[in-house]
């Protein structure tokens, strides 16, 4: 047999495995892409369509593809039609990654945006810095990203965790009580909120009874659930995101455990309010956009203009990151007149969204120093026997301005290559 | 010993000194032009719509791959766990980096060094079980790197992953190596490539290779024979171990970047599919498979969310109707 030493190759082999590689780049999509113009402004929105974090970078996409086709209606940016080339991360640090380099390497992006996973937004962050691209973290929301581990071309739209936390934190304390148990997802987005938490409740003299960390994707929760329930707090903290959310409130129900606590937590979204059974719905949550707005201009128009195309489904705070951050990266491209990352970056800093984009009672700006979206918080409570739409009870619209750290405080120290 | 299972190699092959010459003068050209594309990679590359970093990518997931046949398809252990080699070394590359030196060249070196000698340590405890026990055997020794790269938060970053690191530009006195510079660090990785290459190829050929080709055909044979199996099965595990080792030192190098999905079974598992699409009894089948692996995914991943589902299918039928890779039936088919 040849094969016994068959580390060899002959010429027709060869020449066979020449002719599958060349039809295989045939098949690959660069050669089109080569003979059209370069002419679209290409942003590159990397976001998981699979995964435990599905549902939630669906309504970013479903988000920024509404302003990409306002941005378009509107002639585009700096007269250049807009194109919005979606990745899926799946939530999966290493394959987000690997997605940005593609982004800007292949496709020769202008901007990127996205991710829902904090540690994603991290890797997101460092990787577009090597690469000198913008990057607009539009839904990880862990303080390093705007903290710590700030960079000179990384900017987000969504909240802190501290805003998150700080959102709701004294509404907690003051009607439950001061012992605390936490549940936290094991990754950086988890250890931010608990950490931020922690800190607000040891300085209001509280105290945490445990911190039960559990791997993100986790499905059955009943280990930590009990242990929770055996040190018997005033309120369990649950910090989960999306379908770990739903799992950890469902199983919270069979265990009886609302019954004796208070459940709650610093981030609620309408992805996993839809998906609670009635049951399950209950709590104390901090949101940070909320489509019911009486009376704040615009919001009604961006509403009913995401219902629809999203098949009579309500806008939730992350279809409003998506657009926001869309939007966000328009204006400052118009207002530096240009996509060179520098002029942009320059030109996002201190941006004031307009009220057709910002869709809050209060002022949303990026802000210069940390590069941090500070617009407003809505703590309030589950809407027990509301049905879908009305699943929130928005108690207090926050201005983040009054609760955000310094950016000194939050560790953030820019600096600009030269 | 060794003479005994060479001999046993020799015997197989074919006695046709005209038709061995010819297959020789085949193989070079082959090589030769394999080399050639290899080398010209970065300029046709853009033509075809690719661009470096994918080829960098390919070179990685072929080094590893390359490695792992060493042990697959030469010496017959099914290895299920090669994504801890290949992640340790990515993690050793990474943490040298950021804790300790700037060096690109030694950071490769710790990273290694680091997974070679992982690999040397756990070798001895999978080499005594055959067949589907080494495989779990290997999948357990993987998922215990994996879960300390998850939980050791402080130093690997957990599950997010380790960041904070970059490659550096290598100096030799006034001359600066750029490795920043997407093409210059394909021909860094190239360049390693080839020294794994070099490493496969020269241990085949030699005689510790063909006892490696004889513990595969009939390892009972061996036994008897006097042939200590499960120290020859160590070697080949460990050599394979520190390749694998070297190209996720890499892997680590050109993403500035490594998370525990570095480490999972799940990685693994993809090598293994890299080495029977592409032929596992061949020498280049890795390389074929990783082009084919890596370029799908590259591409249909833009596409579609289930991509993967392609890649299963695309296995499928080529274990249906390719079981010996790609490589391994056009080589059959010119042998007939």
């Amino acid at each position: 047999m040849r094969d016994q030493d068959g580390f060899g190759i002959s010429r027709r082999d060869l020449l066979k495995a020449g002719v599958a590689i060349g039809v295989g780049t045939f098949l690959y999509p660069g050669i089109g892409a080569f003979a059209k113009s370069d002419d679209p402004v290409k942003i590159g929105h990397i976001d998981p369509q699979t995964g435990t974090y599905a549902a939630l970078g669906g309504s970013q996409i479903a988000g920024a593809k509404l302003a990409i086709d306002q941005i378009n209606a509107k002639g585009g940016i700096l007269g250049r039609p807009v194109q919005l080339l979606v990745e899926d991360s799946a939530a999966n640090v290493g394959q987000s990654v690997q997605k940005a380099r593609k982004l800007v390497n292949r496709n020769k992006v202008h901007f990127l945006m996205g991710a829902v996973s904090s540690a994603v937004a991290l890797a997101l962050s460092q990787a577009a810095h090597d690469m000198n691209v913008l990057y607009l973290d539009i839904g990880g929301h862990a303080d390093a990203v705007t903290g710590s581990k700030c960079h000179w071309n990384t900017f987000r739209t969504c909240s802190t965790t501290w805003l998150l936390t700080a959102g709701d934190f004294k509404t907690i304390f003051d009607k439950f009580g001061k012992k605390w148990y936490f549940l936290t997802p094991d990754y950086a987005f988890g250890h931010a909120l608990h950490r931020d938490y922690v800190s607000q409740l040891k300085q209001a003299g509280g105290q945490e009874l445990g911190n039960a960390l559990a791997p993100l994707g986790t499905t059955d929760f009943s280990s930590y659930l009990i242990k929770a329930k055996s040190t018997n707090p005033d309120v369990l903290i649950v910090l989960n995101a999306g379908n770990d959310m739903i799992n950890t409130l469902k199983q919270a129900t069979q265990f009886g455990l609302n019954k004796d606590m208070a459940v709650g937590g610093a981030m609620m979204e309408m992805e996993v309010l839809e998906s609670l059974p009635e049951a399950a719905r209950y709590g104390y949550w901090n949101m940070e956009w909320y489509w019911q707005q009486p009376n704040v201009p615009h919001v009604k128009e961006f509403v009913d203009a995401y219902k629809k195309h999203n098949a009579d489904k309500v806008p939730t705070a992350r279809s409003w990151f998506g657009f926001a951050s869309a939007h966000a990266l328009a204006l400052a491209a118009e207002k530096a007149k240009s996509l060179n990352t520098m002029k942009v970056v320059k030109a996002l800093e201190g941006l004031e969204l307009p009220p057709e984009v910002s869709l809050q009672p209060n002022k949303a700006i990026y802000r210069a120093g940390d590069h941090q979206l500070i617009g407003s918080e809505y703590p309030g409570q589950i809407n027990k026997s509301g049905s879908y739409p009305n699943l929130f009870d928005v108690a207090d619209v926050v201005d983040a301005s009054k609760i955000a750290r310094s950016v000194e405080a939050k560790g953030c120290k820019m600096t600009y290559p030269s | 010993m060794k003479s005994a299972a060479s001999r046993h190699v020799d015997a197989a092959k074919p006695a046709d000194a005209m038709s061995s010459q010819k297959s020789t003068r085949r193989r070079v050209a082959a090589s030769a032009l394999v080399w050639a594309l290899l080398l010209t990679a970065p300029y046709w590359l853009p033509l075809t719509g690719g661009y470096t970093d994918l080829g960098s990518r390919v070179l990685v997931f072929s080094l590893a791959a390359l490695g792992l046949n060493l042990l697959l398809g030469f010496t017959g252990g099914l290895s299920f766990g090669h994504a801890a080699y290949f992640g340790l070394g990515a993690y050793g590359t990474g943490l040298m980096l950021k804790f300790v030196t700037h060096s690109t060249p030694l950071a490769l070196l710790a990273g290694v060094a680091l997974g070679g000698l992982g690999a040397t340590l756990f070798g001895p405890v999978t080499v005594r079980r055959r067949g589907i026990y080494f495989a779990m055997i290997t999948i357990a020794i993987g998922q215990m790197f994996y879960f300390v790269a998850v939980r050791w938060n402080s130093l690997t970053g957990g599950e997010d992953g380790l960041t904070g690191f970059e490659r550096t530009n290598i100096h030799f006195g006034h001359a600066i190596l750029n490795l920043h510079n997407s093409t210059i660090f394909y021909y860094f990785t190239l360049f390693f490539f080839a020294i794994g290459c070099a490493v496969v190829w020269s241990v085949l050929r030699s005689p510790l290779g063909h006892t490696f080709v004889a513990i595969r055909e009939n390892q009972k044979r061996l036994r008897f024979l006097g042939v200590s199996v499960g120290f020859y099965l160590w070697i080949a595990f460990a050599i394979s171990g520190f390749i694998a080792a070297l190209a996720g030192a890499l892997y680590a190098l050109l993403n500035n970047f490594t998370s525990p999905e570095d480490l999972n079974w799940v990685l693994s598992g993809d090598f293994v599919i890299i080495c029977v699409l592409g032929g596992m009894r061949t020498f280049w089948g890795p390389l074929v498979g990783s082009v084919i692996y890596v370029v799908v995914q590259d591409y249909l991943s833009s596409i579609t969310v289930n991509w993967m589902s392609f890649i299963g299918a695309i296995f499928v039928l080529a274990v249906l109707f390719f079981p010996w890779g790609l490589l391994g039936f056009f080589q059959r088919r010119i042998q007939k």
